[in-house]
């Protein structure tokens, strides 16, 4: 069960001249037990200042975060989508002139079932051979959003903080192991932006289509200058609207239903006052940057957000996924 | 004649963080249990490449009774096996397979695969480019 296992081997090697300042290096390679993984980030958080250091893993894994000050350090790898775990590894300890090596061995999210979990890497691989180039443009001079995106998680998730009954209704999502979550029935999985799938955009110059592999499948975003509709029927993914802030598009949702659990694997309950706001940002051809912020006042103390950056996934295609084609999680989860 | 491998071993020191006991369909720990490891070898009866989950079905002997059971292999969905260069032709009725996963939680002869190996050949099935240097 070599693949399950989570090893983090510390070793201190004495080195001098090694660094150009007198900092100290943390040096090793991100692998899973069955090979190495490129393009992970690194981050490295200084115990006493709390500055954090950042770089990524090359083709062979292998990483070095160099002129670090004297002191302990947190060192994490944020999950890569469905594929791997977090990584923390606390109290490395690095010292002037030193190179602490460290070797971090990811675990496979979730069970790592096979089309499932790792198929995330395959698709984040292409991406790698996108070329530098600038963001396409629409006839009216703003960023053509059009593409096929591979989702991702905010690598920094900060916890959200809830009302006393959001908070008994999260607890007791965690404590079924997620097992009414209503994706596993072929519902709608949740309206945010923050799957680590692939999503499409269709980017016109009134409307914007994001399709997915996930129930409904499609969101429509009018761009025409229309407001929200008064007293709308509440629905899963509500209501979008979006506008330009120069070269930001700025959707606002609302008109939700209270069904859907958000924030993909997080799961937060809401209410029908949830309240959406993405801005999405194409700093150049092969990334999409995605902020997100959630208002509820029937459920969050204060603004819920996540930031995520996006990679152009060449040569992908959204397919057909029919849910209820043959959904047995009902009858596997003893639901049924 | 296939035969089974090690059976059901217990795993220690695994935890699941909250935050990723939830996956894209459904909940994973709702319907596998991730401390009962299993690695069944057998023959294919039938393959399902249907959303939002593909499944082998394999007959698998006892080797002590030789009584045959035929387990159910949860996997990804075709388009994630798609993904990984699984074809929905990649598997017969009739092949030999050893599979490793987890066993399920509420239902008899039901795990999922965390990987499929042709047991002949060694090769490892929808693996070509998932893992190592990506």
């Amino acid at each position: 069960m070599k693949w399950i296992y989570v090893a983090a081997l510390l070793l201190l090697a004495a080195s001098s001249g090694f660094s150009q300042n007198g900092g100290g290096v943390i040096r090793g390679a991100v692998r899973l037990p069955d090979g190495p993984v490129a393009r992970a980030t690194i981050q490295a958080k200084h115990g006493s200042s709390g500055k954090a250091f950042t770089t990524m893993s090359d083709t062979s894994g292998q990483f070095a975060l160099r002129d670090l000050p004297e002191g302990t350090y947190e060192v994490s790898v944020p999950e890569i989508g469905l594929t791997t775990n977090r990584f923390v590894q606390r109290n490395v300890s690095v010292q002037p002139g030193k190179i602490t090596a460290l070797d971090i061995v990811l675990r496979k999210g979730n069970l790592g079932v096979l089309g499932d979990d790792n198929a995330y890497l395959t698709v984040r691989g292409k991406s790698a051979n996108v070329r530098a180039a600038p963001a396409p443009r629409m006839g009216d001079g703003h960023p053509d959003l059009s593409g096929v995106w591979n989702g991702n998680v905010d690598p920094n998730p900060q916890e959200a903080s809830l009302l006393p009954w959001a908070n008994e209704v999260l607890n007791q999502r965690r404590a079924t192991a997620f097992r009414d979550q209503p994706s596993g029935f072929c519902l709608p999985g949740d309206p945010t932006p923050t799957i680590p799938l692939l999503y499409r955009f269709v980017h016109t110059k009134g409307l914007l289509v994001q399709l997915f592999e996930q129930e409904p499948h499609y969101r429509q975003i009018f761009l025409d200058g229309r407001a929200h509709p008064n007293d709308a029927d509440p629905t899963w993914m509500g209501h979008s609207v979006g506008r330009w802030e120069r070269d930001t598009l700025v959707i606002d949702t609302t008109g939700f239903d209270d069904k859907s659990w958000l924030i993909f694997a997080t799961g937060l309950p809401h209410t029908e006052r949830l309240h959406m706001v993405e801005r999405y940002r194409r700093p150049d051809l092969g990334h999409l940057v995605v902020d997100l912020t959630l208002e509820d006042p029937g459920a969050f103390v204060k603004p819920v957000e996540r930031h995520m950056t996006w990679e152009l996934a060449p040569g992908e295609e959204i397919l057909e996924s029919i849910c209820t084609e043959n959904n047995k999680f009902p009858e596997n989860a003893g639901l049924k | 004649m296939t035969k089974i491998v090690p059976t059901f071993g217990l795993l220690t020191a695994v935890t699941l963080c909250a935050a990723g006991t939830a996956r894209a369909h459904h909940s994973f720990a709702a319907e596998f249990d991730i401390t009962k490891p299993v690695t069944l070898a057998g023959k294919v009866t039938k393959i399902e490449w249907t959303n939002p989950h593909s499944y082998l079905f394999i007959d698998v002997p006892d080797p002590k009774t030789g009584a045959v059971t035929n387990w159910e292999i949860e996997m990804g969905s075709p388009n994630g096996l798609t993904r990984l260069g699984w074809t929905r032709n990649l598997v017969k009725a009739g092949d030999a397979v050893t599979v490793e996963g987890s066993l399920g939680r509420n239902k008899p002869n039901l795990a999922n695969a965390r990987s499929v190996v042709m047991t002949d050949t060694g090769k490892k099935l929808g693996a070509a480019s998932s893992e190592g240097a990506r």
